[in-house]
């Protein structure tokens, strides 16, 4: 008869997917494509935010974008139309995208002289921030409307980024939405955070949010 | 409820871990889990049949420990379980902590051959 034995493991979950999502990280930093991880709620201006984006940068880098969705390709039609690069990531139900489908995406988009690719995360802000995606960066978007105890409701999400968006900034006297002290709080969570606050509707901010790409991108492709 | 996800990055985890160790065949397999981790066992246990449907964990029982959430109080250096103090150190009342274990989601070991 066969013996079964305890046999240890002591793995982290999520070590398989870390180490994985750092060769996805080697394979871009060789390939001199800086790829951003933009994670938010759903609704707080995702799309309307990239759009934008490109619109400030097509003319000076080779831009490409990889849209994650459950099912559906309706942001990926708009961005395609913004004529950039695009391609839809469906997750199949899955509410994060983990190293693996980072890495096919990528393949399917096809990085060959793409110097900013921009994996628009599924809207969700508790798995997104527990997965390594092989991101060089990782940003996140808070819109107003949100509210400015968001990061004391998703702490782990704020802690994790390296820049935050606030947007919706025209509407702000609309929402009872303390900008000063919604920065505090995640300045607490995570001191060495970059916060941004952005307007998508009329564009105000994106200038500054341009420029940290420029800089991180040319960060990324020095040798 | 995104337990589905990581208990599939789990199942995944072990399956490599028994093609790399050559072991055919898995009985049951322990997880530890922090309390203070955003993974709910309940929950993991409620989605862990569909996530080794199809796999090689088909059939394997699931065993759930949890680990205490510790927390060390910044103020007067006193250690105290955060859930049963609701984040206040009972020595002092402060509320300026530093978590010592609880956010843990870890593979455990399996019983295998």
């Amino acid at each position: 008869m066969d013996k079964f034995r305890v046999i240890e493991i002591k793995e982290s979950v999520f070590d398989d997917n870390n180490r994985r999502a750092d060769l996805v990280r080697q394979e871009l930093k060789k390939d001199k494509t800086f790829l951003l991880n933009l994670m938010s709620s759903p609704g707080s201006g995702k799309t309307t935010t990239l759009l934008r984006t490109i619109e400030a940068l097509k003319d000076e880098m080779q831009i490409g974008i990889m849209e994650a969705d459950i099912d559906s390709d309706v942001d990926a039609r708009t961005i395609s139309n913004a004529g950039v690069k695009v391609i839809q990531l469906h997750t199949g139900g899955m509410c994060h995208l983990d190293a693996d489908m980072t890495k096919q995406g990528l393949e399917g988009l096809g990085t060959e002289g793409l110097d900013f690719v921009v994996l628009e995360n599924v809207g969700n802000l508790v798995c997104p921030a527990e997965f390594d995606t092989g991101s060089s960066k990782n940003a996140m978007i808070l819109s107003v409307p949100e509210g400015d105890d968001k990061p004391l409701k998703y702490p782990l999400m704020f802690s994790i980024v390296d820049v935050l968006l606030i947007n919706k900034i025209d509407a702000m006297e609309f929402f009872d939405f303390d900008l000063e002290l919604c920065k505090e709080r995640v300045k607490k969570l995570n001191p060495n955070i970059k916060v941004i606050p952005i307007s998508a509707k009329n564009g105000e901010g994106i200038e500054e949010w341009a420029d940290w790409i420029r800089d991180e991108v040319k960060e990324w492709q020095k040798d | 409820m995104h337990e589905l996800g990581v208990v599939i990055e789990v199942v995944k985890t072990v399956e490599n871990f028994a093609r790399e160790n050559n072991i055919k065949e898995i009985q049951s397999l322990v997880l530890q889990i922090g309390e203070l981790s955003s993974m709910i066992p309940e929950y993991v246990e409620a989605c862990y049949p569909a996530a080794v449907d199809g796999t090689m964990l088909e059939d394997t029982k699931l065993e759930i420990e949890v680990l205490p959430g510790n927390a060390l109080c910044k103020e007067c250096n006193t250690t105290f379980n955060v859930l049963k103090n609701e984040g206040v150190c009972p020595n002092c009342k402060a509320k300026n902590l530093e978590l010592l274990s609880g956010q843990e989601f870890l593979i455990k070991e399996i019983v295998a051959n």
